[in-house]
């Protein structure tokens, strides 16, 4: 059991979210979108949206700190523990505290207007339960187990880290998480799950941030292509049809 | 920093920067200023548009609707799926410096493509399952499918359970095979038990597409079964047209109101209804061209109008009587107007002498007949038809004398030649005033009273005596009528404009409409004055927001008095623009001869279809009131029934089924007695042994037995009284509350059980590709082909082109284009025929038609009836026509596939003028090829639709220029003037098939039709006969404003007279308009055309159902919603004596207070809640209507107003109608 839930089942989960990017890049190019409903409704979404996608920029790169980064590293540069968790509670607590704030807007308006929610699918929904439940129980774990320190402190970066790591070093060790708190257990296997639905949702639109709008030229020109095989127009050969030529 | 120095580069420094960044990420070039980046490739994402817009093929093709468009369209095909449709653009050009008909094409064309594969398509036969268990079994019990059939509708706890079943689910998918084979023994079994005239089908506007039309017309006709009339059933047909111009309806195209001068819109919504025609109405204004809209709400032809005159709904007859008052006092009165003057003289009746009587109270005189040749003592008193020749006095020599051109002239040897509009050595007097001293009171009658009941004006016209005749001249009668005041003359007359006591002053009109005075006289002398100075280019759009009224007629005489006296009619850019419907089959007479299968029997069955359901779906029994109630005290005792059923034994008006025997077996009994079936007919019913079916309706052998309809939604669009429909005919849930009519108001003519059967129908059949209110309350339902799928033709009254349909795709799913299914129903029933019914003698009834010596019928409109004892039974006189004819019903299909021989022995006969077709005859033959075998060997083949569409415009002078020549020349010798040079330009012309595939085609000046596009000129109605001086197709032979018939003048309706809104609270007990009660708040109820509901693009589009409210609506004023509580897009309920609805409301200022519209055809198939009354399925628009028939529109056998096909009839009309509304307080379930 234990092997099944710390490696086998992330393995499980890595590879479909591999594979079914792959896969829904290849079939379902056109459908790889947000489906954006701001054309239904921008009052709340103005606030909404923004608290959580920076709000969730912030807690990635929390969760890249404390997961990619080893502890050996921070103890080198003479970061002690305490200090250490200062800076992540400083970083992670707005962060947080936006992404959530964030979430309940945008959950909140997904239910109650009736075009939006017209708009949602099944999948939307399963989607949404289970980020909402990565998110709660994340944050959770930070006020639960840094704050409080109910049940005593845990250092997951002795344990939950070294485990994240070892999955992609190949050499997988469920015994690291034997120590974890509940919260940090079912906060990672359902991360792990969604990171399997990921592919299947909408979160696909992650991979397809326009950054680069940032650097882009107002107009952008496109020539034919040149290339050996590419004729007039860039369009493949069509069965049946003998391409013209066009020569300068 | 300036402009000059500025650096090159992006507009803020953080943009700046970052684009700057750019040629470090990328191969492509970034230009110097950043603005723009090229780069080699990466247009794969292309694909994603081109294969969008690829496609395998275009076909043209058009849309088979009612809409008038007739736009050509581009299908697109792609992969064998029809994919999108795009706006043809190859139209025939309007000529130089005028606007072109392309660009056209509305948005709801463009949206039918999604109908091919909708989910409502119908894709399969079906029929209705308790039926089909109960045919199977018979079947498999007695083998005989006619037998079976048989079994099952003698058995009246079968017929109970199938037709209480209708319209509740249950069709069941079944085959071609045994659903043609049912319908075929059920047709078999009608025929041989009942008689033929107890089947019927129902299509119409042929124009959309005749081939199409005439497929199972064709069927019909050859069984004997009536085809049901769809013009005066819609309400499109004006009866004014008949009644003034002795025409069904010719109208200009719509590229011919940028010649008007000045232009109305009175109760038509041009962008709505006339969206790809609208812009001429728009271009034209740049042009100078004034445009005034007369509507009761802020429609939207109002937005573009100069003017914007908002009447009462239902009052426009007094608005245009007003403007007639002005006109005729100012131009007729105080100034003569030679324009004017020579017009009428010439082209109406204005000059024509009519006799007066003395009153039967002693009060003066009353208005009586035209005085003709044979009332007094003058050289052709001893003519030919001299009762039919009317008379005027000349004003050089001051005798009586008989102008040209009159019914009287235009039959018989004598009148050969002379059948002309010349006046010769004839000046005609247009008023006796100034040349008589002596004058007389005449009574006229008016109606403007609150309940609508008659009262009569005095006053004096001039008058003179000849014989013992005294004469005034109809022009006197008008300015009486219309209460112009001259000196000299006794009477009451209204003192100035100002004076409301008495019509048709300003003053008296803004009383009744609203519209203030000083606009009314303005729009009088300018609309006078434009034609003066246009010399007649004004023109009235008129619509069916003035048309659909129960007294339109009077309204449309009233607003026709203003385009003829002032001389608009008969020119390009002038006259009446009736856009009713798409009512004019260009190839008319090819069309005629092949859907009514003339070419095998003569004559046809017509039935004129709002008659049929008035007494079928037993309306008439609901009416509680008397014929009398209506407003004169004629028809003393009378119910409209009554005068129905004398107009049928007048032989007036048609009447199917006709006799109580079959029409078969009365053949049969008149052979045996050794009679001519037309005199044994006449003695039997002279006897009393014989009796017309509509005198005892409700007896199980005098109703109808099968309908089919295609191409038509009877029960979700045309049906007034649609529940009672569901009650009578089909016999299934209704919600009809209406009393029956008390001992009082019973007819005293007509049988009346007190109970009545419900469920007439044995069998509705409904052919169409979309799931109607028909199909669901049909027993059986055949899959038909959409327009994208199917050859045919199509023409309008709004173009003069013809072209065509071609189908994309081959009929999908296992759907047949209408003429592959009525051959597929007409081979199964030949088959059937051979062991049931053999070659059997039919007689049918036919009434006297328009346009033939039939129509001299009646003398003087004097009206005798031979089972009064007033005259002997005479068919073709005082009876219907009765003609025999023989039917092999072993060979129908045989004659549906073959042109037959009638054509080359009798030749061709329309609208009066007779053509020779055997050389049309081989043509055909060469090009269609023979038929071997059968009757029709060697005669041309019918097989396809290509075929058919070829045979109506070889057949027909607008598409053959050698037959319209013909025409013309056979013409001439009755008119003694020139035609023959109209269509000569294009004497070697033949318009095929191929032709109208390439490209839409201009048509040929046929005698068909009375206006000409000779020279390539816009299409005007009336053309002819004022440039060419051929009369008009009326007693006079000129417009006449004056009717002497009998009726007409017992209904105080000689002169056209301003008549309200019928009272349906004295009618019908209907509360008033404005008054509350606990069904909330009572108003007018009305059913205009909805843009999104009808016409290509129907309610049921998910598109547009997404866009609005997603079912039935109905529009109120938002102070009507105030007054019981209702917001917008509540849920509302209609309830009347008629029915229920249930819809929600849209609350708009945009409606008057007191008027609802609930848009036309919004079917109930989708969403359509239980009602809160009866807890059953809520109705459709016409579930809150019901028939009306005026009985002025059943009067025939007299001259114009004699009967034919959608020439006249009772309307359809539906807008006199009263609704309670209130807001839903239950639950909506479905």
């Amino acid at each position: 059991m234990k092997n099944f839930l710390w490696v086998i089942f992330p393995y499980i989960c890595l590879a479909i979210f591999v594979v079914g990017h792959f896969w829904r890049y290849k079939y379902d190019k056109f459908g790889w979108t947000t489906r954006s409903s701001q054309l239904y409704e921008t009052g709340l979404l103005r606030w909404g949206s923004p608290l959580f996608h920076f709000g969730m920029l912030g807690v990635v790169m929390g969760h890249v700190m404390g997961l990619l980064v080893p502890q050996s590293w921070t103890d080198a540069i003479g970061l002690d523990r305490h200090t250490y968790h200062l800076i992540a509670l400083i970083g992670g607590i707005p962060a947080g505290v936006a992404a959530v704030v964030g979430m309940l807007i945008l959950i909140y308006r997904r239910r109650t207007v009736g075009p939006v929610f017209s708009a949602t699918t099944v999948n939307d929904k399963v989607m949404y339960l289970f980020l909402a439940a990565v998110i709660l129980l994340g944050i959770w774990n930070t006020i639960a187990g840094s704050l409080l320190q109910f049940g005593g402190e845990y250092n997951y970066r002795d344990g939950v880290s070294p485990w994240f790591r070892s999955i992609f070093t190949l050499q997988p060790d469920a015994d690291l998480m034997a120590g974890a708190p509940l919260g940090f257990k079912i906060h990672a296997l359902l991360a792990f799950t969604l990171f399997a639905l990921w592919p299947f949702t909408r979160l696909v639109h992650v991979f397809s941030a326009p950054l680069g709008y940032l650097t882009r030229p107002y107009i952008v020109y496109r020539s034919k292509d040149e290339r050996v095989g590419s004729g007039v127009g860039s369009r493949a050969p069509q069965r049946g049809w003998d391409k013209s030529e066009l020569k300068r | 920093m300036s402009d000059a120095t500025r650096a090159v580069g992006l507009d803020d420094p953080l943009t700046n920067a970052l684009v700057g960044t750019r040629r470090f990420f990328s191969k492509a070039e970034v230009s110097e200023d950043k603005r723009s980046m090229y780069a080699k490739g990466g247009r794969s994402g292309d694909s994603f548009y081109r294969d969008r817009w690829s496609h395998d093929k275009v076909v043209r093709s058009t849309h088979g609707v009612n809409c008038t468009g007739s736009c050509s369209w581009k299908v697109y095909v792609k992969d064998g799926i029809i994919t999108w449709e795009a706006q043809q653009t190859d139209y025939p050009s309007t000529g130089a410096d005028r606007p072109e008909y392309e660009p056209r094409g509305c948005p709801r064309g463009a949206a039918f493509s999604w109908y091919t594969y909708s989910p409502t398509r119908v894709r399969y036969p079906y029929i209705r399952g308790t039926l089909l268990e109960m045919y199977r079994e018979a079947k498999a019990r007695y083998g005989d499918p006619v037998v079976a059939w048989g079994s099952i509708v003698q058995d009246p706890e079968k017929s109970r359970a199938y037709k209480s079943s209708r319209g509740k689910g249950g069709l069941v998918r079944s085959t071609w095979e045994e659903a043609t084979e049912i319908i075929a023994a059920a047709h078999v079994y009608t025929i041989k038990r009942w008689g033929p005239d107890r089947i019927a089908g129902f299509s119409p506007i042929p124009a959309m597409s005749p081939v199409s039309y005439a497929s199972g017309a064709r069927f019909m006709e050859l069984i004997g079964a009536p085809m049901l009339s769809f013009y005066d059933w819609y309400a499109d047909l004006p009866p004014a047209s008949p009644q003034m111009f002795g025409d069904q309806t010719d109208v200009p195209e719509s590229g011919d109101w940028w010649d008007a001068g000045y232009l109305i819109m009175w109760g038509s919504n041009v962008p709505l209804t006339r969206t790809p025609d609208a812009h001429w109405m728009a271009e034209a204004r740049y042009r100078g061209q004034k445009v005034v809209a007369v509507a009761p709400d802020y429609a939207e032809n109002v937005k573009f109008a100069d003017e914007w005159v908002s009447t009462a709904p239902g009052t426009d007859g007094a608005l245009a009587m007003a403007m007639g008052h002005v006109v005729l006092k100012e131009y007729f009165v105080d100034q003569q107007v030679p324009f004017f003057e020579d017009y009428n003289k010439r082209f109406t009746d204005l000059p024509y002498l009519i006799s007066l009587v003395p009153d039967e109270g002693g009060k003066g005189y009353r208005t009586g007949k035209y005085l003709v040749a044979g009332d007094f003592d003058n050289p052709e008193r001893e003519s030919e038809n001299a009762m039919w020749k009317t008379a005027v006095i000349d004003a050089a020599s001051g005798e009586v004398r008989i102008p040209n051109g009159s019914l009287g002239h235009r039959f018989g040897d004598e009148g050969m030649g002379k059948w002309n509009l010349d006046l010769g050595d004839i000046d005609p007097l247009l008023t006796l005033h100034g040349s008589s001293d002596e004058s007389v009171e005449v009574q006229l009658p008016r109606f403007d009273s609150a309940d609508g009941k008659v009262s009569y004006d005095t006053r004096g016209v001039p008058v003179r005596r000849v014989g013992d005749h005294v004469v005034t001249t109809v022009l006197d009668l008008m300015l009486a009528q219309y209460g112009v005041r001259r000196d000299g003359l006794p009477g009451a007359w209204p003192a100035d404009y100002t004076d409301p006591s008495a019509p048709a002053t300003p003053a008296w009109q803004e009383e009744i409409t609203s519209v203030p005075s000083e606009q009314v006289i303005r729009l009088a002398r300018e609309w006078a004055q434009n034609a003066i100075d246009t010399e007649g280019r004004g023109m009235i759009l008129m619509g069916a927001g003035v048309n659909h009224w129960y007294h339109a007629d009077q309204i449309y005489r009233a607003m026709l008095v203003l385009t003829s006296i002032t001389g608009c009619q008969g020119r390009n850019g002038g006259g009446w623009a009736h856009y009713v419907g798409q009512e004019k089959v260009r190839p008319i007479m090819g069309f005629q001869h092949m859907a009514f299968a003339l070419d095998w029997h003569r004559p046809p069955r017509h039935m004129n279809q709002t008659a049929y359901w008035y007494v079928n779906t037993s309306q008439y029994r609901y009416d509680t009131y008397r014929a009398s109630d209506l407003g004169t005290d004629a028809f003393e005792g009378k119910t409209v029934m009554d005068l129905l059923s004398q107009s049928v034994r007048l032989g007036w008006t048609p009447s199917y089924p006709t006799f109580n025997r079959s029409s078969l077996a009365l053949a049969d009994e008149a052979a045996e007695a050794g009679m001519d079936a037309p005199a044994y007919i006449a003695q039997q019913l002279k006897e009393g042994s014989l009796r017309f079916a509509v005198e005892d309706p409700e007896a199980e052998e005098n109703h109808p037995r099968c309908l089919s309809l295609w191409r038509a939604n009877l029960f979700g669009s045309s049906a007034k009284g649609d529940e009672y429909f569901l009650k009578h005919l089909l016999g299934t849930d209704n919600a009809v509350s209406a009393r029956e009519a008390g001992p009082e108001h019973r007819p005293s003519d007509i049988v009346w059980p007190e109970e009545v059967k419900e469920g007439k129908l044995d069998l509705l059949t409904t052919i169409d590709f979309r799931m109607t209110s028909s199909t669901l309350l049909s027993d059986v339902v055949l899959p038909a082909a959409t327009w994208y799928e199917k050859h045919d033709i199509n023409t309008t009254d709004m173009h003069p082109f013809v072209h065509s349909f071609n189908p994309a795709i081959a009929p999908p799913w296992q759907s047949k284009s209408d003429w592959e299914a009525w051959k597929a129903v007409a081979k199964r029933f030949s088959e059937m025929a051979a062991d049931h019914l053999g070659t059997r003698k039919d007689v049918v009834a036919k009434p006297l038609w328009h346009d033939t010596p039939e129509a001299m019928a009646t003398v003087h409109g004097v009206v005798k009836d031979w089972k009064l004892g007033e005259c002997e039974p005479v068919p073709g006189k005082t009876l219907p026509v009765l003609a025999v004819t023989e039917r092999d019903y072993t060979a129908v299909y045989d004659k549906m596939t073959s042109i037959g021989p009638l054509m080359e022995k009798a030749g061709m006969l329309t609208k009066g003028v007779a053509y020779d077709v055997k050389r049309e005859m081989d043509q055909l033959r060469q090009r269609n090829g023979r038929a071997h075998g059968g009757v029709g060997d060697g005669q041309p083949r019918l097989e396809t639709d290509i075929h058919v569409a070829d045979a109506i415009m070889h057949l027909s002078g607008t598409c053959n220029g050698h037959l319209a020549t013909q025409g013309f020349k056979f013409l001439e010798k009755r008119t003694g003037t020139q035609l023959h040079d109209l269509s000569a330009e294009h004497e070697g012309k033949q318009i095929t098939f191929p032709d109208v595939q390439a490209a839409p085609v201009p048509v040929i000046t046929s005698p068909e039709w009375s206006g000409s596009e000779s020279g390539g000129r816009r299409y005007s109605p009336f053309t002819i006969n004022i440039e060419r001086s051929k009369p008009f197709h009326t007693l006079t032979g000129r417009q006449q404003f004056y009717l002497d018939h009998d009726w007409m003048l017992g209904m105080g309706e000689a002169m056209p007279v301003y008549r309200p809104p019928l009272n349906m609270t004295n009618l019908f007990g209907e509360s008033k308009i404005g008054e509350q009660n606990e069904l909330g708040v009572s108003v007018r109820y009305l059913t205009p055309h909805n843009k999104w509901s009808i016409h290509s693009e129907y309610q049921d589009n998910l598109f547009m159902l997404s866009l609005s409210r997603g079912g039935q609506t109905v529009w109120m004023s938002d102070r009507d919603a105030d007054k019981v509580g209702v917001r917008d897009n509540d849920w509302i309920e209609l309830v009347n004596r008629n029915g229920v609805v249930a819809a929600r409301a849209v609350v708009s200022h945009r409606m008057p207070e007191g008027t609802v519209y609930m848009h036309h055809a919004q079917d109930r198939l989708i969403d359509v809640p239980l009602t809160e009354r009866d807890k059953k399925r809520g109705g459709i628009h016409n579930s809150m209507t019901r028939i009306m028939v005026k009985p002025s529109h059943v009067i025939g056998g007299y001259a114009q107003l004699s009967y034919f096909f959608n020439y006249i009839g009772p309307t359809g009309n539906n807008r006199d109608e009263v609704t309670m509304i209130r807001k839903r307080t239950t639950p909506v379930e479905y």
